[in-house]
């Protein structure tokens, strides 16, 4: 009886879990850090309307390119990527170490705003033009309605930066003017996989996985041998309190008629007390922070966050504070080791800095985001100490001829054609489960509970194995239940999903609805799973 | 239940294999075997075990430091009772985990444990295994011991239910520790329309694996009436915490955190500090040519850089033999007793709504109550457990920690403190007695070189998701004296409408100090 209801269960969910894959094909994003390259950048400030998972449009400032385009985009590849006139956060400025950059900025914000500028933390600028005069003036600024100002600055120091408004700032930031930039270094540092040579480990021909692109802006962080990273993604963390854009879209909107005089600059918008509603990664709230880079639905939101990464691959992580709170970052599946903080590297205090000083950057779990300041980080996952083999290796009788763990002289099994490329071979063939689950061995420790009895999330692959192939090893090709797997479906990508997300908890709210904000899925995915950046 | 006697054909015994059922999938159940792979005989030679604890998901009520009671999504104590309600961690091993309660008579697992109902005294001794364990009934008469993970689902129900605690009960495992840690969904009584799953999330750990991570949304949950047991062996050294991952603004504003802390293998050394730090650094790093004086991989993954003064001669000429926060190489976070103080916010509108059946705010969360381990002061410096009376007329053991900070004068207290407040910031000050702040993240502050990044001050602050772990040094006091450790945001020196209390505590000078029970000897 019970035999009989599980078959036509199961017969239900194979084709759902067939609905699901094809629903799956063309959504999953997983994008590089995006952005404009050059060593003239011609920026305009204006006004846009964005859009929030609750179905809000805030009307919002944000800088852009002057004329729109579709050129001068970097990395190359990436499916529909443009810059348009208005963007939150700003674009992405992306330089080489010692480039002389000229910012001439526009301000095409409406006439009420005033005058609007651009600061630049960390560098010497020179500006040129615009206005000057005010009490207090951070920098020229460009005068209102069209109005515009030059500034110039040499990328001396590689990394992630940021950018930002200094202007009436605490309406204009919370309006959406700020973005990054990043600074590539001039070297490659020994040990570094050469920019555009793929590293070898994106790729498991045998299983499939041919075609992965090299994404990378560059073949490290710094000119710093420890700072090589395989893959990258930009956080930009900022929160918006709806009231203030209402206040400031009845003003810039307010039409002169008989009886009505309108208020002729923004001073009246109360920027205190603040009370925000929106917490965003990169301008989108949770879901929609997940979905690709340049969705058209977000004209004005072109980045996401939505990392991906293979076993053993080093990742950077370029967060930066904007808006005006600080936000605990906390990266679920291992520590961060920082690297730098505002692109000033983090070495070992009493040796002569150089490419191979020591690291004395901190590990951390949690990467608070202060605003204006960059964090740079390198982030890797391997599974080492578990005590069980994550693979699922162990066969419950037959042999598994892919079941070889080769340990380099730090125990990762370095043989890049393996599937298992970078399995920490101490818990190789280390079983979980006490009993034999599937064609997956037993003698382990733990004893996994009723499948009935446990609510199943829509990132869980449907096994404790990372990959579809130690998946369908261990449950059969269609787990039981596959409901709702469609975010990282059993037969394909299978990875281990983790949450990444503010940790001052009411933030992954957009505006009182759980779940949203600050939060993402990070996946560590299994190297026959194809991770394509260009979404 | 389900059983493989369900399955009598071989058809049937093949599709059990194909879909996984596992063979004894119940609801209620505890794990905590006695011996497994890498624990061949409960404890190894180099004493690491297996260590065991049972919680309960559910709900029930906290005293504020205003009187008021206050409404709870909590974990609550199912082993460990007598050790939970002295304010240690629950944490067990399998001798003491897996007791028949049958044998017990049942006379000491009663409704309200370890709390007794007449006098609302607690009860001492009460009981340290876990709550429900008994005979399994389908064991063949054969089977001599009948303790297999079986438990009578009464007994956690009578002990479980309305038994929330603020925080949640307290872990501590060893590093090379092998941690089974069961949570029982035993249902929220007074919020009859949710039917809420609750899961464990082991904040911070490294490599953690999605599966035991306890995101709902990449794993699974553990809905009312289920059991499930996490796995993990012991990660490096230092403060952790675990909390629930359902909803988090919700679950954790209501109080389901607690703290985890792992202890250092080098607690068990008894030689030169240095030498073992290096010798264990070198069996991470596998590589036959390594040094041993820095790390293998650049997130230090079970490794400790060793420090400057043994770089040079392999060793740093300190014999082990104290209590560590982490394995430092050169003893300088020996410490004489530790103290978990656990940072936390409750905001009472959001309370009573998550009581009353309506839609909670986010946005509007406002904490108004500011706990040290659940309380505010004066309850912080009240000795023992507090209890609060539940809906239904039992007494619980709502509050078992005091943040009393007793130090041996000329020693050092270990604070482990951990903040998952949920709403802001918060800062930590002291009052006299300068802060050492060694770890951050679990992390022992020091470079890749060796360099001691270690710092002193005399406030911390501190984010939700976020942990540090203070030294006070008491070299040069006097027994007798007093500081004070409180909150420098003066708005959070209050509870409720009283403007008095809140994140506040005493620092006690001793002649001596019972690291166990950490009471004050003048």
């Amino acid at each position: 009886m019970r035999a009989m209801k599980t078959i036509t269960l199961v017969r239900q969910l194979v084709r759902v879990t067939a609905v699901a894959a094809v629903a799956l094909l063309g959504n999953a994003a997983q994008a590089a850090a995006p952005g404009i390259t050059g060593t003239t950048f011609n920026l305009d400030a204006s006004a846009a309307y964005i859009t929030q998972p609750d179905g809000a449009t805030l009307y919002s400032w944000g800088y852009g390119c002057t004329v729109a385009t579709t050129s001068g985009l970097l990395p190359a590849g990436i499916a529909g990527a443009n810059c348009p006139t208005m963007q939150l956060p700003g674009p992405t400025l992306i330089v080489h170490e010692g480039d002389v950059v000229t910012v001439n900025l526009t301000n095409n914000l409406p006439a009420q705003a005033g005058r609007t500028s651009i600061l630049f933390p960390g560098f010497a600028v020179t500006a040129t033009g615009g206005v000057t005069g005010l009490p207090g003036q951070l920098t020229n600024e460009a005068a209102a309605s069209g109005g515009t100002v030059s500034y110039q600055f040499t990328a001396t120091k590689p990394g992630t930066h940021s950018y930002y408004s200094g202007s009436q700032a605490d309406l204009q930031v919370e309006m959406g003017l700020y973005g990054a930039i990043i600074v590539l270094p001039t070297s490659v540092p020994t040990g570094c996989t050469a920019l555009g040579a793929i590293p070898a480990h994106y790729i498991d021909t045998a299983a499939g996985n041919t075609q992965e692109v090299d994404f990378r802006l560059a073949a490290s962080a710094y000119d710093h041998g420890a700072s090589c990273y395989d893959r990258e993604y930009l956080f930009q963390f900022s929160e918006m309190d709806p009231l203030i854009h209402r206040a400031a879209e009845e003003i810039a909107t307010c039409v002169v008629a008989a009886g009505v005089t309108c208020p002729t600059n923004m001073d009246t918008v109360a920027t205190e007390p603040y009370h925000p509603g929106y917490y965003m990664i990169n301008g989108r709230s949770m879901p929609d922070d997940m979905d690709p880079n340049y969705s058209v639905q977000y004209p004005h939101q072109p980045y996401n966050g939505n990392p991906h990464m293979h076993p053993g691959e080093l990742t950077l992580l370029r967060i930066v504070g904007q808006g005006r709170w600080q936000h605990p970052f906390h990266e679920h599946g291992n520590h961060v080791r920082l690297l730098a903080r505002d692109g000033n590297l983090l070495l070992a205090p009493d040796l002569a800095p150089g490419p191979t000083t020591p690291l004395a950057g901190p590990l951390l779990f949690t990467t608070t985001t202060t605003p204006g300041q960059t964090l740079d980080g390198i982030f890797q996952w391997t599974g080492k100490g578990l005590n069980w083999d994550v693979f699922g290796h162990r066969r419950n009788g037959a042999t598994d001829v892919d079941a070889v763990c080769s340990p380099d002289v730090n125990g990762y099994n370095s043989v890049v054609a393996a599937p298992n490329y970078y399995e920490w071979c101490g818990d190789h063939g280390k079983a979980l489960e006490n009993k034999p689950f599937g064609a997956v061995g037993g003698g382990g420790p733990a004893t996994l509970p009723d499948p009935n009895i446990v609510a199943n999330g829509p990132w869980y692959s449907g096994s404790p194995y990372l990959g579809g192939e130690a998946t369908g090893r261990a449950v059969g090709a269609t787990p039981i239940p596959p409901s709702g797997t469609v975010a990282n479906d059993p037969v394909g990508e299978a990875g281990f999903a983790y949450m990444w997300h503010s940790h001052n908890e009411r933030e992954i709210t957009t505006n009182n609805i759980f779940p949203g904000g600050m939060l993402m899925m990070m996946l560590v995915d299994p190297r026959a799973y194809q991770i394509d950046e260009s979404k | 239940m389900l059983s493989t006697r369900f399955f009598g054909g071989g058809i049937a015994a093949a599709i059990l294999t194909l879909f996984a059922l596992p063979a004894a999938a119940q609801s209620f159940r505890v794990q905590c075997p006695t011996s497994t792979p890498t624990h061949p005989t409960t404890v190894n030679a180099d004493g690491s075990g297996i260590k065991c604890q049972q919680i309960s998901g559910g709900d029930g009520f906290a005293t504020m430091g205003d009187g008021t009671q206050t409404y709870l999504f909590g974990f609550g104590p199912l082993s460990g009772l007598s050790d939970m309600a002295s304010g240690l961690p629950g944490t067990q091993v399998p001798s003491v985990f897996n007791q028949d309660n049958t044998s017990l008579g049942f006379d000491p697992i009663f409704i309200g444990a370890p709390v007794n109902q007449l006098d609302g005294t607690i009860v001492s001794d009460v009981f340290n295994g876990a709550i429900g364990l008994a005979p399994d009934p389908t064991l063949p008469a054969t089977v001599a011991d009948k303790i297999d993970g079986h438990v009578d689902p009464r007994l956690i129900m009578d002990v479980g239910v309305m038994n929330a605690n603020e925080p949640a009960p307290l872990m501590a495992i060893d590093e090379d520790d092998e941690f089974f840690l069961t949570l029982t969904n035993v249902g929220q009584v007074m919020r009859p329309d949710l039917f809420e799953q609750h899961t464990v999330h082991f904040h911070g750990y490294p490599n953690a694996s999605a599966f035991y991570d306890g995101v709902p949304d990449a794993s699974i949950a553990i809905n009312i009436g289920g059991s499930f047991t996490y796995y993990y062996l012991a990660p490096d050294a230092g403060t952790y915490f675990w909390h629930c991952h359902i909803s988090p603004p919700e679950h954790l504003q209501m109080g389901m955190v607690g703290q985890i802390y792992v202890r250092p293998r080098q607690n068990r050394v008894a030689g030169d500090l240095g030498a073992a730090l290096i010798a264990a650094n070198k069996h991470a790093a596998v590589n036959p040519a390594a040094t041993g004086l820095s790390c293998s991989d650049i997130l230090c993954t079970g490794q400790t850089p060793a420090p400057v003064s043994a770089q040079g001669t392999g060793s740093s000429g300190v014999a082990g033999g104290g209590m560590y926060a982490y394995n430092d190489g050169d003893g300088s976070t020996r410490y004489d007793v530790e103290y978990p103080i656990q940072i936390h916010g409750f905001d009472p509108s959001f309370h009573f709504v998550g009581m009353t059946f309506n839609p909670e705010s986010f946005t509007d969360m406002k904490d108004k109550y500011f706990l040290l381990n659940g309380r505010s002061y004066p309850d912080t410096v009240s000795p023992g457990a507090m209890t609060t009376q539940s809906s239904d007329g039992t007494l619980h053991a709502s509050q078992p920690l005091p943040t009393i900070i007793n130090i041996p004068a000329n020693g050092r207290a270990l604070l482990r403190i951990s903040d998952l407040d949920v709403t802001e910031y918060q800062t930590l000050a002291s009052l006299g007695v300068r802060m050492h702040v060694i770890g951050y993240n679990a992390r022992l502050l020091r470079d890749l070189a060796g360099n001691d990044m270690t710092y002193f001050t005399n406030s911390i602050t501190l984010a939700g998701g976020e942990s540090l772990d203070v030294l006070l040094d008491a070299t040069g006091l006097a027994a007798g004296q007093k500081f004070y450790l409180y909150t420098p945001n003066l708005d959070h020196l209050s509870n409720d409408a009283e403007n008095f209390g809140g994140l506040m505590t005493e620092v006690n000078i001793c002649s001596t100090v019972d690291p166990t029970t950490k009471a004050c000897g003048i």
